[in-house]
């Protein structure tokens, strides 16, 4: 498998086949005297945001911290929970456990939801 | 079978229905009136060029049940995608300010009030009908009212055309006078019919709908047929603008000369068709625009997203169509001329198409994607060739038209 061309950006699902997102970092472990190896795989727009500017995601994480617990960092899925499916990559975790939809939820609460139709 | 013929007829009267769109109806008419048949080749190069990319993507979209943001992202990265994505995104809310400036305009029209006037209530009903509507509703509903747009045809078939000048037309010719304007309205032509947001929002509702591999031969036939038939009616307006404005040396500049295309033939019903097929028209792209640009940033950012579901289940994607469309209306709020907007937008489309195209020839060539049903050397080479002619025109015509005012 290579990082950069099947893991990076790719579309992660949960497990329940849902959308969870896209894979925005890749956390290697260095160890030393062998081969560093993947840790974690983090799906957060402060990963996403820091690799185009780090002031830019240093700047939204600090909002971001304010959607709840588990944001204002980025969220990482440990490297063993996560299997590929064909082009997909599954985590054996349930989204709704997780912060990742943390920003989509408080807009539903706090815009969405108060407008008709919504 | 059956749902399949049904599926088949209903997107071959959709994509008809939804071709004509503000700048396609201008750009023809500009030509028309500016140089007779003469220009008659760049529809036909533009239809042809939009016919290949709208397969492509509906073909991309069945065999990978990805959509195309999805992949550029995967295939090229986050920084190229975020490239990719602030143009699209420039140049299609000005294409999108256009078409609900159009909508405005044919309000104008009917009802005489000033068209920053209706802005508001144009974005309220656009607004209204994506928070409230479904993609079937979207696709199907507004594109069939878009039909109307058939009474170019039967107008321009009414005017017996010169039949061997406009076939002479359909073959690229050097222009007599005014060489600039010529090459800027031949740009405006291939950027009104090769829009990128048509074959984003067209690979998106292959997902919607839950294409797969089957759909393969059901996909060709809608964008062979519906595109062709599109880029006839195209040649249509442009038939009108020929004989109604091009003798007596009249140049469209403002939308009030439109309803002047039917006027001879239909009387003031000519009027009102004109008027109905421009709001009309206008509408059916104003939501395709906005649904397309809100698919693009979604699929790229990996959010939830589908026009079938309650807005609050997917608060980012309902959220950015919204912005999308209150950015929009302050185009025409400002009272900025609709028609100056749908120039621009359409000579930026032409300028900026290898940059969307390009990378999606890479996706059409993968067969990690594809499998065994990836791009023909044929159809690799007419898109390439045809976005390429379309970018340096425009490349080379945009500052030309800009120093001769």
């Amino acid at each position: 498998m290579h990082l950069i061309a099947d893991v990076l950006d790719e579309e992660l699902r949960d497990s329940r086949g849902e959308h969870a997102g896209r894979i925005d970092g890749i956390v290697l472990e260095l160890r030393p005297g062998r081969p560093p190896r993947v840790a974690y795989l983090e799906v957060s727009p402060i990963t996403l945001l820091a690799r185009f500017s780090h002031r830019l995601a240093a700047w939204y994480a600090r909002y971001d911290a304010k959607l709840g617990a588990g944001r204002g960092v980025p969220f990482r899925i440990p490297w063993s929970r996560v299997t590929r499916q064909g082009p997909i990559l599954e985590m054996d975790i349930d989204v709704r456990a997780t912060p990742i939809n943390a920003l989509d939820d408080w807009l539903s609460r706090t815009i969405v939801r108060r407008i008709p139709g919504g | 079978m059956k749902n399949k013929a049904i599926e088949l007829s209903l997107g071959i009267v959709t994509s008809v229905g939804g071709f004509l769109e503000i700048g396609s109806i201008t750009t023809a008419a500009q030509a028309g009136a500016g140089y007779g048949y003469q220009l008659a080749w760049s529809i036909v190069l533009g239809t042809l060029c939009i016919a290949f990319l709208v397969e492509m993507s509906g073909r991309f979209a069945a065999c990978s049940g990805e959509t195309i943001p999805d992949a550029m992202r995967e295939r090229f990265g986050a920084n190229f995608f975020a490239i990719t994505l602030v143009i699209f995104l420039g140049v299609s809310l000005i294409v999108l300010a256009a078409e609900m400036g159009g909508i405005a305009a044919a309000l104008n029209m009917a009802v005489g009030l000033p068209i920053p006037v209706w802005a508001l209530p144009v974005a309220l009903l656009a607004w209204s009908l994506l928070w409230r509507g479904t993609f079937g509703f979207i696709e199907n509903g507004v594109s069939l009212l878009g039909l109307v747009t058939i009474a170019f045809a039967v107008g321009a078939a009414k005017l017996h055309p010169s039949y061997h000048e406009l076939m002479a037309g359909m073959l690229p010719s050097l222009p007599s006078h005014e060489r600039s304007h010529y090459w800027f309205v031949a740009v405006s032509v291939l950027g009104a019919s090769i829009t990128p947001s048509l074959y984003y929002f067209y690979s998106s509702g292959a997902i919607e709908d839950k294409w797969d591999v089957s759909y393969v031969p059901v996909n060709r036939f809608i964008a062979a047929i519906g595109m062709g038939f599109g880029g006839f009616l195209s040649v249509a307006v442009l038939v009108l603008g020929a004989i109604v404005f091009y003798p007596r040396h009249i140049d469209v500049q403002r939308y009030q000369q439109l309803p002047e295309l039917l006027n001879g033939i239909f009387g003031h019903a000519g009027f009102w068709l004109v008027v109905a097929s421009l709001g009309i028209a206008c509408l059916g792209a104003t939501l395709e625009i906005t649904l397309a640009l809100a698919y693009t940033i979604a699929q790229g950012f990996g959010w939830t997203w589908g026009e079938d579901r309650e807005p609050r289940t997917n608060a980012r994607f309902s959220l950015t169509y919204t912005l999308l469309v209150a950015a929009a209306t302050i185009f025409v709020l400002a009272g900025i001329d609709p028609l100056q907007l749908t120039q621009i937008g359409m000579a930026l489309t032409a300028a900026s198409l290898p940059v969307g195209v390009f990378p999606f020839l890479i996706l059409m060539n993968d067969p990690e994607y594809l499998g065994e049903h990836t791009n023909g050397p044929f159809g690799n080479t007419v898109v390439m060739l045809i976005s390429a002619l379309a970018a340096v025109l425009a490349i080379v015509s945009i500052p030309l038209q800009i120093i001769g005012g």
